[in-house]
């Protein structure tokens, strides 16, 4: 217990230092670069207005694929934002000493990223200004529902917990205070992805997205570009200055950053062995991902994670641009993951027989006909990426004006 | 307790839409909307035959809301705007409520009979189409076959299934909890099959093939005695 207070006198010294980044001050980049996203957010926001004006016919969804860039994105977003938290929080959680001080930047990130899920899942909405009916005429069989009352959970709880590192910094907070509430942050990172699994993973009604792998291997991505997604933003925030991480612990994260890519990688081998072996449709999905018209997607994610474990397990390799590349690529394998699963899960259609659907029924309103395995049933259309990179460059809007508000800096040892 | 539904006999589908269209003019439905489609198993286009010439086949189905006793639909929905109703069975859609985010449109496994209103809903004619009473379409919300529940209410049966509708009698309505309805005869004289039945919805849409009936009978006979019955379904049974 001395020990603990001894070490709460000793943070407390530090805190005469300004823990602010102070970001924005004097640099034209990060300065540019927030008047770039301040800009791009309200063009997306013209965009989002027009697509509730116009009708969600601008979109490329259609009846056939009824979700698209938007909700991949959110998958994303929930994945960044989980993987960020629980990376920050293990540490603490575990008694293992942490990354560097990193915790309060990635518990930003990930505040950012939930804001971001939240966001792609209004602009998907038909209706957005009917959302006060989730509250008022809440079903709790949805899982939708779930996902929805747990990332609202997960957004208090991690304000919650950046708020209670601070504390905890100016020796406020007990450490095993601190380490609790970095345990219950743990588990809701992990609650709110696999809930965002089961809105896929719950529905008998796709081939594709019908396993109870889908919550374990949600949260291997969330590690994977969650992990990719802290080590970007250190990089860069200390190829600016403001923060010095240990190179120990940059190869501490970039060796976990293999083990995470091997992990999902070994539940995609699983899930897709599952789903060959047996062959007749189930054997639908490896073909449509490995010859069809996803296989761009499903190779680039293979290629990238092999890349990224040489970057992360042979030593010679781990130059800094070699891990922030790795780091890169690993969210973007992930992205096409989410691809894969999103639009792979409408490709193969129940019921065939779509292209006596042409004639007199509407293709319109349809889409493409699935069923073959020669084109994508979806691609996003040119209003929906503009809207995405609204939100996108609302998120970095988000971020920078937090690093340059808050006292997010980490102390010096 | 009533189980709405309808039974289909794909023997005597002709394929000619017609239902599609008196669906699509009794629910005044927007361009682009349809609630009940007219499939063709066999080859790749509408009307054209599977298989390789002499040895031909063709057939039709109609696909539509299933109307499941255990929905996949209503299940996800996160603000109830989709249910089952209790009194009917009816799997029904309040667009009031429906807030377009599309989650019963990708748990229904029945490919595409789940609608979205992608645009502000748009009329090749001027005028309202139906007998009345057809719900009022909104822009960004889902819809589906509703068994023509404004028709239900006044005590008649959805527009696909009048007896004036169909030229090949090929569609039934009625009650299966009821044994001496139409449909329930049907479904006991030639069984009858679910779409997708491995999908644990349990629909409430079957499809009969009456071919056999001609074998002694005349096919007529054959429809009048299962309809006529009135004393249950083991008498249509023991007449086999």
């Amino acid at each position: 217990m001395s020990d603990s207070v001894l070490s709460g006198a000793s943070r407390a010294s530090e805190t005469a230092n300004n823990q602010k980044t102070g970001i924005l001050k004097g640099n034209k980049v990060v300065s540019a670069t927030l008047g770039v996203a301040i800009v791009l957010t309200i063009l997306g926001i013209g965009l989002w207005v027009f697509q509730l004006w116009g009708g969600m016919l601008n979109t490329n969804m259609r009846n056939l694929s009824s979700w698209g860039l938007y909700i991949i994105l959110f998958m994303l977003f929930v994945g960044l934002s989980a993987g960020g938290l629980i990376i920050s929080s293990i540490p603490k959680v575990t008694g293992l000493g942490d990354f560097g001080g990193i915790n309060k930047i990635a518990i930003w990130t990930s505040i950012t990223c939930t804001l971001l899920a939240v966001g792609f899942v209004v602009v998907d909405l038909g209706s957005p200004w009917k959302v006060w009916e989730l509250f008022a005429y809440a079903n709790f069989s949805s899982p939708l529902m779930w996902d929805i009352i747990a990332l609202s959970l997960y957004l208090i709880i991690s304000i919650i917990y950046l708020w209670a590192t601070l504390r905890y910094e100016k020796g406020k907070l007990s450490n095993t205070g601190m380490r609790a509430l970095s345990a219950i942050a743990l588990v809701a990172a992990c609650a709110v992805h696999t809930v965002t699994a089961w809105i896929f993973g719950l529905q008998i009604s796709h081939e594709f997205w019908y396993t109870a792998l889908l919550g374990p291997w949600f949260i291997s991505s969330a590690l994977l570009s969650g992990l990719a997604l802290v080590l970007i933003v250190v990089f860069a925030l200390s190829k600016l200055g403001y923060v010095q991480i240990k190179r120990e612990n940059i190869l501490k994260m970039t060796k976990l950053l293999g083990v995470f890519t091997a992990i999902d990688l070994y539940f995609f081998a699983c899930d897709l062995l599952t789903s060959g072996f047996v062959g007749g449709e189930s054997a639908a999905v490896v073909t449509m991902l490995t010859q069809g018209p996803l296989a761009l997607f499903f190779w680039f994610e293979i290629a990238v994670g092999v890349a990224a474990m040489f970057i992360a397990f042979v030593p010679k390799f781990r130059r800094n641009g070699a891990i922030v590349f790795a780091s890169c690529v690993s969210i973007l394998a992930i992205l096409c993951k989410r691809i894969q699963l999103l639009i792979g899960g409408f490709q193969i259609p129940n019921i065939d027989y779509w292209s006596t659907t042409t004639g007199p029924h509407s293709v319109e309103y349809l889409g493409v006909p699935g069923g073959s395995l020669s084109s994508l049933i979806y691609a996003p259309s040119l209003l929906e990426l503009g809207v995405a990179f609204g939100v996108v460059a609302l998120g970095v809007a988000i971020l920078i004006i937090g690093l340059h508000l808050l006292p997010l800096k980490p102390l010096k040892k | 307790m009533t189980r709405l539904g309808m039974v289909i006999d794909t023997f005597r589908c002709i394929g000619c839409h017609t239902c599609a269209m008196a669906c699509k003019l009794e629910n005044n439905l927007p361009n682009n909307n349809w609630w009940n489609r007219v499939l063709t198993v066999g080859g790749e286009d509408m009307d054209t035959p599977g298989g390789i010439y002499p040895n031909l086949s063709k057939k039709y189905f109609t696909l539509g809301c299933q109307h499941c006793t255990n929905p996949a639909c209503t299940r996800v929905c996160p603000v109830g705007a989709t249910y089952k109703r209790e009194e009917d069975g009816v799997v029904f859609q309040d667009y009031d409520k429906c807030i377009g985010c599309r989650m019963c449109m990708a748990a229904c496994p029945y490919t595409g009979v789940r609608n979205f209103n992608w645009e502000e809903p748009q009329y090749y004619v001027g005028i309202q189409t139906g007998s009345g009473g057809a719900p009022t379409h909104k822009k960004h919300t889902v819809e589906k076959c509703t068994l023509c529940a404004h028709r239900l209410a006044r005590g008649e049966e959805p527009a696909c299934c009048q007896d004036s509708i169909c030229p090949g009698r090929a569609r039934y309505f009625g009650d299966f909890d009821d044994p001496s309805s139409k449909v329930s005869q049907l479904l006991a004289r030639y069984g009858g099959e679910q779409l997708l039945s491995d999908m644990q919805t349990e629909p409430n849409i079957y499809y009969i093939d009456s071919r056999g009936a001609g074998k002694d009978l005349s096919i007529a006979n054959a429809y009048k005695e299962a309809l006529n019955k009135t004393a249950g379904s083991e008498a249509v049974v023991a007449s086999h």
